[in-house]
């Protein structure tokens, strides 16, 4: 086994997992293998037990019990080439592990009321430079997990409409790391290591509305999730002589996870073909600080608040699936996210930028309980900046690749 | 499995060289004459490390890059302790104990002799083969001075007799290229004394010699750049120590009044400004410093806190830099300034205004993540002595340097990253 590779084996066993991002900002849209394929669309489709969390109010409309466990791997790699030595930087991320957990219940057949649990990732990140690399003092490392763990009830009103909604905890964990410019008698680099747990509250409400035979609109609303950290670490690598300057203690810190609001329209051509579309709306606008308070301050050590000043954003996404036989489908999408960072506000954590993606997925039935979907996403996207807080100025290069795969049981 | 370790390689992003260029100079054999802004001194020292992130050989490290040949520099030993003109070696950060018992992070001498071979060495005497002519000490007039190597240990190290200029040396390795960045340690020894030592060459004197100096280095078509002269006032060692810091109690105020008042000074409780040595203040010759009015670095500290220096026992002239000598020594700079820029335009070189660089270091500037500012030691760019840069400083320096000749030459010569080089280092 790569030993580098070990930390995250071991962070999945703690249930704290490190993901990589590939959604705008830290946000990671892999939340189902049949909307990953369609182009990560599909509020306004009962696809399956995903539905939990694409639409609550679609799941109103299933007729199963099912069990649907996925994840995706994530292969991002970003360079950045610095703009006035021109030397390239990379990223050695470690593979993002995103992964979905769904379970429905229904008490009897046909039933107007259905119970789920939803166990999902949507937001997260690890950033991991390459050592000495030219914005070592902005960020080194950095990694945001969160898990959200949603039960959740959905009911028919009618045959047309149905609604559903779930409380949403969400745990996570934050993890940043970047080099002080303080020197040791070596000329290493000191360092700090500013760790802790995150807890938040939200939900999760959705409504389908089924217009016509082929055609049904969604609408979906995630609530905003403030992430508290409240008993983090800070833990200073620093020559002796300033030890005292860099006390290593505690410090509390809070990260908003934005809310999330989804139209979504769903249109079947014929027995085979079915087309959907989602416009997102994410309250970025929210993530207006980054602020770490340290509970023991000295001259040396301050307090931060560091600028972020996302701003809230749409993004586009539109797929569609094909029946090819009875047992199998291919999927096809794409779609265009505009980025949250302003112009000067891109960092080394979230060099985020627009950014167009496809996707391509395939579903198969493997036995009458049984069935398997992938998914391909791939994105590549380019920004140049210069940062207005640390003046590093550059052009970062990321591409993503994410392939997935989950299973379904069904009873 | 192998299919995602194939995803996982192929989706890097490439990168590509960046295409750099000479534009338009040759410079296969690049040589630069200056002081120890230059050369790399720095903690009050000539050591390895200093010279090796010092001005000339970051800059003739990054005309390697567009074709130029390897820089040659006449280095003092890897592990030497490294020498000041008078035999100290170079200055570290450790704890000190003050004559009140306090101790602090204070820079002192990493031994109590420095490497005597850097001084007392004889002349080099071998063929020219350095180009680094960033020689401690050198004053605009010992360019063309012959015998140079018999005053001044750092050029006998590289002279290539004991009778020969630093100008025919430099000349001697048919220079391609060339940087000029003379006439600092001329003001240093001004500022460094107080005002108390003026040899300040004259405007005409300097010009001449720049002059010559440019003349003869383009006569074989060689292309250059010179800098100009910064406000040697930003440095720390003329920043330091407040024109207020006589902290006082009410007994101090007590003796210090009974003593001044009948000349027309008071002191209160609190923050006074020092008391200094002024001829023509008063029938005593004391007076209290005014704000604006510097205090050198060069002040025994343990004399102001243990033995009344400064208030009872007034600053000497040596330790203090009045309004009226700021004022010479600025116009003085601004003539050599207004020389230097003449020469460029005559002779078509590139101009480096190195007052940009120490000026935004005065005011503090954000880079790459990093506050840089004039701050001693906290500061991040000046070395230990407070006059000469560091690795970092020089290496702001340095892009300046590069900047000035990619603009006025074209070339497209890449910049250098500060955070690859020294600061201070702590133990």
């Amino acid at each position: 086994m790569n030993l580098k590779r070990l930390p995250i084996y071991l962070s999945f066993c703690g249930l704290l997992v490190s993901i990589s991002s590939f959604g705008q900002a830290f946000q990671v849209n892999f939340q189902g293998q049949k909307q990953q394929g369609m182009g990560l669309a599909g509020t306004a489709l009962y696809t399956d037990a995903s539905s939990l969390f694409y639409n609550p109010g679609a799941v109103a409309f299933s007729n199963e019990n099912s069990a649907n466990v996925g994840f995706t791997p994530v292969f991002a790699n970003i360079l950045f080439v610095d703009s006035t030595t021109l030397n390239g930087y990379r990223t050695n991320n470690p593979m993002g592990t995103p992964f979905q957990a769904y379970g429905l219940f229904q008490l009897k057949d046909s039933s107007a009321l259905k119970f789920g649990l939803a166990i999902y990732t949507p937001f997260g990140s690890t950033v991991q430079w390459e050592d000495g690399w030219i914005g070592r003092f902005a960020l080194t490392r950095l990694s945001l997990s969160s898990i959200f763990i949603q039960p959740t009830v959905s009911y028919r009103i009618n045959d047309r409409l149905g609604i559903g909604g779930g409380f949403v905890s969400s745990v996570g964990s934050v993890n940043l790391q970047r080099d002080l410019p303080l020197q040791f008698d070596n000329g290493n680099y000191g360092s700090v290591e500013l760790s802790g747990r995150a807890f938040g509250l939200g939900f999760n409400l959705g409504v389908q509305f089924n217009a016509t035979e082929n055609f049904s609109i969604g609408f979906n609303y995630r609530s905003q999730i403030n992430m508290k950290v409240t008993d983090g670490e800070a833990m200073f690598n620093v020559p002796t002589s300033l030890a005292t300057n860099f006390p290593s203690g505690k410090f509390t810190s809070s990260l908003p996870l934005p809310q999330v609001a989804t139209l979504g329209l769903a249109y079947k051509f014929n027995d085979k073909l079915t087309a959907v579309i989602d416009v997102n709306f994410v309250g970025w606008k929210a993530y207006d600080t980054l602020a770490f308070d340290y509970e023991v301050n000295t001259s040396s050590l301050q307090d931060t608040k560091s600028a972020r000043d996302y701003k809230s954003i749409f993004a586009f996404r539109g797929g569609a699936a094909y029946e090819v036989s009875d047992a199998f489908t291919i999927r096809a999408g794409g779609g265009y996210g505009f980025t949250p960072v302003q112009a000067g506000y891109a960092t080394p954590e979230t060099p985020d930028a627009n950014r167009l993606y496809g996707t391509f997925g395939l579903g198969y039935q493997l036995a009458e309980r049984l069935s398997v979907d992938a998914s391909l996403f791939y994105t590549q996207i380019q920004r140049a900046e210069t940062n207005l807080e640390t003046n590093l100025s550059g052009t970062f290069f990321t591409k993503a690749v994410a392939p997935g795969i989950s299973i379904i049981y069904k009873w | 499995m192998a299919c995602i370790i194939v995803l996982s390689t192929s989706c890097k992003p490439k990168y590509s060289e960046p295409e750099l260029s000479a534009g338009d100079i040759n410079p296969e054999r690049f040589v630069m004459i200056g002081d120890g802004h230059s050369g790399g001194y720095m903690d009050d020292a000539l050591y390895f490390d200093g010279q090796n992130s010092g001005l000339a050989v970051l800059l003739g490290k990054q005309l390697e890059l567009i074709g130029g040949a390897s820089f040659t520099t006449r280095f003092v030993g890897e592990n030497s302790l490294g020498a000041n003109i008078n035999g100290q070696a170079r200055l570290k950060l450790d704890f000190k104990e003050d004559c009140l018992g306090n101790s602090s992070l204070s820079p002192v001498r990493s031994a109590t002799l420095g490497d005597l071979n850097i001084i007392t060495s004889s002349t080099f005497s071998g063929e020219a083969q350095f180009r680094n002519f960033g020689i401690p000490g050198l004053r605009i007039l010992n360019v063309i001075s012959p015998n140079y190597a018999q005053f001044n240990p750092f050029y006998a190290r590289i002279a290539s007799s004991s009778t020969s200029t630093v100008l025919s040396d430099a000349l001697a390795t048919e220079p391609t290229f060339f940087a000029l960045y003379l006439g600092l340690e001329d003001c240093m020894v001004y500022a460094r004394s107080g005002g108390a030592i003026d040899q300040l060459p004259t405007a005409e004197d300097f010009s001449t010699t720049y002059n010559l100096a440019a003349q003869q280095l383009t006569t074989n078509g060689a292309k250059g750049v010179v800098a100009t002269l910064p406000d040697v006032f930003t440095m720390p060692y003329f920043r330091t120590i407040p024109f207020n810091g006589l902290n006082l109690n009410e007994s101090n105020v007590g003796t210090l009044n009974s003593i001044f008042n009948p000349l027309g000074y008071s002191f209160q409780v609190g923050p006074n400004p020092f008391t200094i040595v002024d001829p023509e203040a008063n029938e005593f010759q004391v007076r209290q410093i005014l704000e604006g009015e510097l205090l050198l670095l060069s002040i025994p500290l343990d004399s102001v806190r243990c033995n009344q220096m400064g208030s009872i026992f007034p600053f000497r002239n040596e330790f203090v830099l009045t309004l009226e000598e700021q004022a010479y020594l600025q116009s003085k700079i601004e003539t050599y300034n207004a020389s230097i820029r003449t020469v460029a335009n005559t002779y078509n070189l590139a101009v480096v205004e190195t007052n940009e660089v120490y000026q935004k270091l005065f005011s503090g500037m954000v880079f790459n993540g990093v506050n840089y500012s004039a701050q001693f030691v906290s500061g991040g760019a000046f070395s230990l002595d407070g006059i000469f840069l560091n690795g970092k400083g020089n290496a702001f320096l340095a892009n300046a340097f590069i900047h000035a000749i990619n603009k006025h030459y074209n070339a497209k010569i890449p910049a250098l990253n500060p955070g690859d080089f020294n600061g201070a280092l702590f133990p």
